[in-house]
């Protein structure tokens, strides 16, 4: 096959062994590589009875098939392990240029089992692959210990790693690549920490060959031009995703004071154009990026001086109005220590917003915190408790280990405040003012979260691509963000399609929004580059195999329809003010939707046998 | 004479995307390879991206260090290598202040940036472009660009070690 390494490295840690195997070609047909291979090879080696800081927890890192190639946005990797956070099925992936890399090395994936006593990195460079004593990076940053390992091993060497969050095995903290990527949910940067696992370093000097290179270059040509004549390419040039919290407070879908409303009288001094007035030094891409949403910001002087990656909406909602939070530079800072320390912002933001709320209500209070003043907005607090949390210091301690499980140590009555589904803190998408939101927060596989399914065909009217892609007869329901009816059906779409494209190494910048690239150019793109003779057809089953594998992993460890819930203040009280003000997620009609159409039990929520058969699972059914 | 001109990039432009890299050994080579391209890009911590080509310098160094004479002026003035009589002794390489020539994993034979515009034209941001002394005067009278890769020249070459 082309465009793959055609080799996968096995890490025994505890053995301190490294093993290279033939990439399993059986496996890539049914599952193509990236989220898919590891959905299929991490469902076989991790039993329902393990602990996820044990050494008998498997963290897979695998490229898709498209991963360093011409196609546009290219760059994408996926992490998968047993999370620390959910309990369940983790995965994260991230852009960069780690996963071309991996490939110019001749490599597709790489696995770890078991734990090694001492700190270790891995470093690849093409056939050499060693395990190195870590003793001198650990207890260093992401940055610090980006620098050591290339001055080591050469300037050009990507680097992935964790930070002291993943050491310390806060349960959301993030694995970092080329600085400042993250692949921050689901935790899964403690489990490398549990592992002794600082970094997995490679140099590649290899190429990658494709399946007809006679017209590669001219057929990407024309995938450049489609992304870059797409209408939503020159605002990501300009704003990356930044300028979205000015879009969501505009239709009152900017979670703020802990999700407790979706509007934020501050959005307009944490927005875009805030950045780009102030911050922006440019705009940065990833291997093949044509979007390049990624940016480089500064700020110059102050108590929150840095030059470094910069937020996106998510870390900017998460660390701003979600914890009521309008001073910018705090905002900046503290992501640009979330990339230090490895730490997902999402669920930091998540977990301090709930403590302020908490705070607010008086069920935590200074003697809990230490001292630390948790009044709404006060961003000195949230930038102390990101470092304590990392080092888990004091009341950070208790913080590190999200808000769900800080709420059962604290009790009170604090768990109503926690928004989280299945221990995973919500992302930014109020999902009273997007239903879909809502479905998909409630039945992702990793816990909560906005990119398994990412259903953003309603958020901003692809009344168009919906009709392509769904049919006449979905408008004008569908594309209408508050009403509930065919969001089921879009979710299920969403989600098959989304984990394909995590399969392949695609974004889901080009694919879904804006949806330019669908299953027929990625059956095209797979034909260009590997040589896979794949109609659109077949690659969406593949989308939706994967789906119902992820829900048997988790169906094995007690998920049922019951876990696919929301926080209740997000289905039982009304949006209390701006333009979604008196909206509910009218959950329970959307799942029967959804199960309905993904054929799964209705009471349970696990897929039928007649679902299996037809998706060649039945092997892995539950007794 | 003819100008001798050559590709520049703008590092303040530059987003990093590899994209002139992968069509430069795609084009040449048919294949994604950085160590087969012509071009390089590197990435600095202060929010630089360099995309780097032959200077295509007036005393040619390269030429000077060739021992069987394989590299030669064009009469557009472009310096061009021919690969029957390259033999591979990697003079050039060492010779080149700008690591701006080099020899392929597989052939062995040394390649180099021949301002063929193929990357120019495909920059989705248009930080590359090809020029001389007397259109970077008139493009860039302030020097900025010229003054950046100086600036960073430590950390952009490397005497012939591709990094």
């Amino acid at each position: 096959m082309h465009g793959v390494g055609g080799q996968v490295i096995w890490v025994d840690l505890t053995k301190g062994q490294v093993e290279k195997r033939p990439l399993e070609e059986e496996i890539v047909r049914d599952y193509l590589l990236g989220v898919g291979y590891l959905s299929r090879v991490l469902t076989d080696e991790i039993g329902a009875e393990r602990d996820p800081f044990s050494p008998g927890n498997v963290l897979g890192i695998a490229t898709g098939l498209l991963t360093g190639s011409m196609f546009p946005q290219s760059s994408r990797f996926t992490i998968a392990a047993l999370s620390p956070l959910t309990d369940i099925w983790g995965e994260s992936h991230a852009a960069g240029f780690w996963g071309p890399e991996l490939k110019l090395a001749g490599y597709d994936a790489v696995f770890f089992r078991g734990a090694s006593a001492s700190p270790v990195y891995l470093h690849i460079e093409d056939s050499e692959v060693n395990l190195h004593d870590a003793e001198q990076v650990w207890g260093m940053g992401v940055f610090q210990t980006d620098d050591i390992l290339r001055k080591r091993h050469g300037r050009m060497t990507r680097v992935l790693s964790i930070g002291q969050a993943g050491e310390n095995l806060v349960r959301f903290a993030a694995i970092m690549n080329d600085r400042d990527r993250a692949s921050a949910r689901s935790g899964l940067g403690a489990v490398m920490g549990a592992k002794k696992l600082k970094a997995v370093s490679v140099r590649g000097h290899g190429k990658i060959t494709v399946a007809h290179p006679e017209v590669y270059l001219t057929e990407m040509d024309e995938f450049y031009r489609r992304m870059l004549a797409n209408p939503f390419t020159p605002g990501r040039a300009k704003y990356g995703t930044t300028h979205l919290i000015e879009l969501m407070q505009h239709i009152g879908r900017l979670p703020s004071y802990n999700m407790r409303q979706g509007v934020f009288e501050g959005y307009d001094r944490i927005g875009g154009d805030a950045i780009n007035e102030c911050y922006l030094v440019k705009p940065r891409a990833d291997w093949s990026c044509l979007q390049r949403c990624g940016r480089f910001t500064a700020v110059r002087t102050g108590p929150y001086a840095y030059q470094g990656g910069s937020p996106e909406f998510e870390s900017q909602s998460s660390l701003g109005s979600r914890c009521g939070n309008a001073n910018l530079e705090s905002i900046l800072y503290a992501h640009h220590l979330s990339n230090m320390y490895g730490l997902d912002t999402i669920s930091l933001g998540g977990t301090i917003s709930w403590a302020m709320e908490a705070w607010e209500q008086g069920l935590i209070t200074s003697e809990d915190t230490g001292g630390i003043d948790l009044t709404w907005g006060n961003h000195e607090s949230i930038v102390k408790l990101t470092r304590m949390i990392a080092l888990r210091e004091g009341f950070g301690d208790l913080l590190a280990e999200g808000s769900a499980r800080a709420a059962v140590r604290i009790g009170r009555g604090s768990d109503r405040f926690v928004m989280a589904v299945k221990k995973q803190e919500m992302a930014g998408q109020e999902p009273r003012a997007q239903k879909s939101m809502g479905l998909a927060a409630a039945t992702a596989a990793r816990g909560a979260d906005h990119l398994y399914g990412f259903p953003v065909l309603d958020e901003v009217g692809f009344d168009d691509d919906i009709r392509e892609r769904f049919g006449e007869k979905y408008l004008p329901e569908m594309a209408d963000r508050l009403n509930p009816k065919y969001k089921g059906i879009m979710v299920k779409e969403c989600e098959d399609f989304m984990v394909m494209i995590e399969s392949v190494g695609l974004c889901k910048y080009g694919t879904q929004i804006p949806p330019e690239f669908y299953y027929d150019d990625v059956a095209k793109a797979l034909r260009l580059h590997n040589g896979l003779e794949v109609t659109p057809a077949q690659i969406q089953l593949i989308g939706e195999r994967i789906v119902n594998l992820n829900r048997l992993f988790n169906a094995r460890r007690g998920i049922t329809r019951r876990d696919d819930s929301l926080p209740r203040r997000l289905t039982d009280e009304p949006a209390p003010n701006g333009p979604s003000a008196g909206q509910t997620v009218e959950l329970e009609q959307m799942l029967d939707e959804y199960y309905a159409c993904r054929g799964w039990d209705l009471v349970s929520g696990l897929p039928l046998k007649s679902t299996l058969e037809r998706l060649g699972l039945s092997k892995d059914a539950l007794n | 004479m003819t100008e001798l001109s050559h590709v520049l990039g703008d590092p303040e432009v530059c987003t990093g995307c590899m994209i002139c890299v992968n069509v430069c050994s795609m084009f040449y080579f048919k294949v994604i390879g950085p160590e087969w391209a012509r071009a390089r890009v590197i990435r600095l911590e202060n929010g630089l991206d360099f995309p780097l080509f032959c200077r295509n310098c007036e005393d040619a160094p390269c030429m000077a260090a060739c021992p069987v004479g394989a590299i030669t002026r064009t009469s557009k003035g472009i310096l061009v290598v021919n690969n029957r009589k390259c033999d591979s002794c990697g003079a050039c390489v060492t010779a080149c202040p700008y690591d701006a020539i080099h020899l392929t994993p597989d052939t062995r034979k040394a390649v180099k940036c021949i301002q063929c515009g193929e990357c120019v034209k495909r920059c989705p941001v248009h930080a590359i472009f090809l020029t001389s002394a007397a259109d970077l005067s008139k493009r860039d009278p302030e020097g900025r660009l010229m003054r950046l890769h100086d600036r960073h020249s430590a950390e952009l070459y490397d005497g012939g070690e591709r990094l």
